[in-house]
């Protein structure tokens, strides 16, 4: 009895990383299809590229490993965590919300400090939430 | 139920948040259609002084937002040195709205060619910077940026004096002015002539009146009045001052 102790283990294991695989595959769908819409009309963005790379795979890193912490206090800890790099990195790759396109004689400057707020505001509000099903997720399952 | 609330304010937030960035961007595309924006031909004048420009134009904003903060600003440098900044706040346009204004620029010729008087008798090459920003739907601003060069017509390109005589018995001292207007503006403001000896004593002083159109060549004999005959000498040097701006001197001599 005590030899077949692993297997099931195993096997789920297996299946929470298949699980996390499948939810992770939308999004990684939907942030190509966003790089195919919006590469050609922001390429004049310069380091757009790897810009939008860093953002899309740490969605998807952030994804996959909330997935796999599924049941699991770390769930949630991860999606403060995800709250707080979209802050840092939206306040960094924005410029703090300014973004210039330069042509040979001519630059546009796009200002969007207001939305830069309202993007944080949400990762913070999404980080007080997350801190509250951490707390919920502790009273309920103490074993975690 | 406090988890559930934020959940659902998060994702209306999130929806809001990228809602704003692509109906902004086709409000612009919707403004730039058709002919919804235009601008009339420029007028220039030039008067006490001052140089003005008024540009008359239009918007109809068909887009979904309000369009605020609308300037516009233009610096004119030579050589990496600014000759002018020019800047005009424009009132903000309403959604659904047509609006008929005009952008007025004016500046003070005394101001542009203190420091750089040989524009206004040699042609130059300048740089022009022009600057728009608006703000639509007051979150997203916009600031588009672009220099060019331009090529600068002095007002009195080849300005030269010649023919200089003096009548005795009259005691009129005449010469002739040439001079070929390259600016964009006509000249209507009066000309100082001062006239000085050998000793360098003003011996008169006069206005002579312009109004030569732009692209147009001044060419006339000017005579001034000599009120004290003794203090006339056979040399001496001629000062011509436009706007409070001396703009030519030269020595001249009796033939």
């Amino acid at each position: 009895m005590s030899e077949l102790v692993p297997r099931p283990s195993r096997r789920k294991i297996g299946l929470r990383i298949a699980r996390a695989f499948l939810l992770t595959a939308a999004p990684g769908i939907f942030w190509l299809i966003i790089w195919f819409l919006t590469s050609m009309l922001l390429a004049n963005f310069p380091n757009y590229q790897m810009l939008f790379s860093v953002l899309a795979w740490g969605l998807l890193f952030f994804t996959f490993a909330i997935a796999l912490a599924e049941g699991t206090i770390y769930k949630y800890l991860l999606i403060i965590v995800r709250a707080f790099f979209l802050i840092a990195y939206l306040a960094y790759a924005t410029n703090s919300g300014t973004l210039n396109i330069n042509f040979e004689n001519f630059t546009l400057t796009v200002e969007f400090v207001p939305l830069l707020a309202l993007m944080i505001v949400i990762n913070l509000l999404d980080i007080a939430r997350g801190l509250l099903q951490a707390i919920e997720f502790a009273a309920q399952s103490p074993k975690d | 139920m406090t988890i559930k609330a934020l959940g659902w304010i998060i994702a209306l937030l999130w929806i809001i948040t990228l809602i704003l960035p692509i109906s902004v961007v086709f409000s612009l595309m919707k403004l730039a259609e058709g002919k919804n924006m235009g601008i009339q031909e420029p007028i220039f004048s030039l008067s006490n002084g001052n140089l003005s420009l008024t540009i008359p134009f239009y918007i109809n904003n068909t887009g979904f937002y309000d369009i605020s903060e609308v300037s516009v600003k233009i610096k004119i440098s030579k050589a990496n040195t600014a000759i002018t900044t020019l800047s005009k706040n424009l009132p903000n346009i309403p959604a659904g709205r047509m609006i008929n204004a005009s952008c007025n620029f004016s500046a003070s010729l005394n101001e542009i060619f203190q420091r750089h008087s040989t524009l206004l008798t040699e042609d130059a090459n300048l740089d022009v910077d022009a600057a728009l920003h608006f703000r639509v739907a007051y979150a997203i601003a916009f600031n588009i940026t672009q220099n060019f060069p331009t090529r600068w017509g002095a007002p009195f390109q080849n300005l030269t004096v010649y023919g200089v005589a003096y009548n005795n018995t009259a005691n009129v001292f005449s010469f002739s002015i040439s001079f070929n207007n390259h600016a964009f503006f006509p000249i209507n403001e009066p000309l100082t002539i001062e006239l000085y000896n050998s000793s360098g004593e003003k011996v008169s002083s006069a206005l002579w009146s312009l109004d030569v159109p732009s692209g147009e060549t001044f060419q006339e004999l000017i005579e001034v009045k000599i009120t004290d005959p003794s203090e006339m000498t056979r040399s001496g040097f001629i000062r011509l001052f436009f706007a409070d701006l001396k703009i030519f001197e030269e020595e001249w001599a009796l033939p």
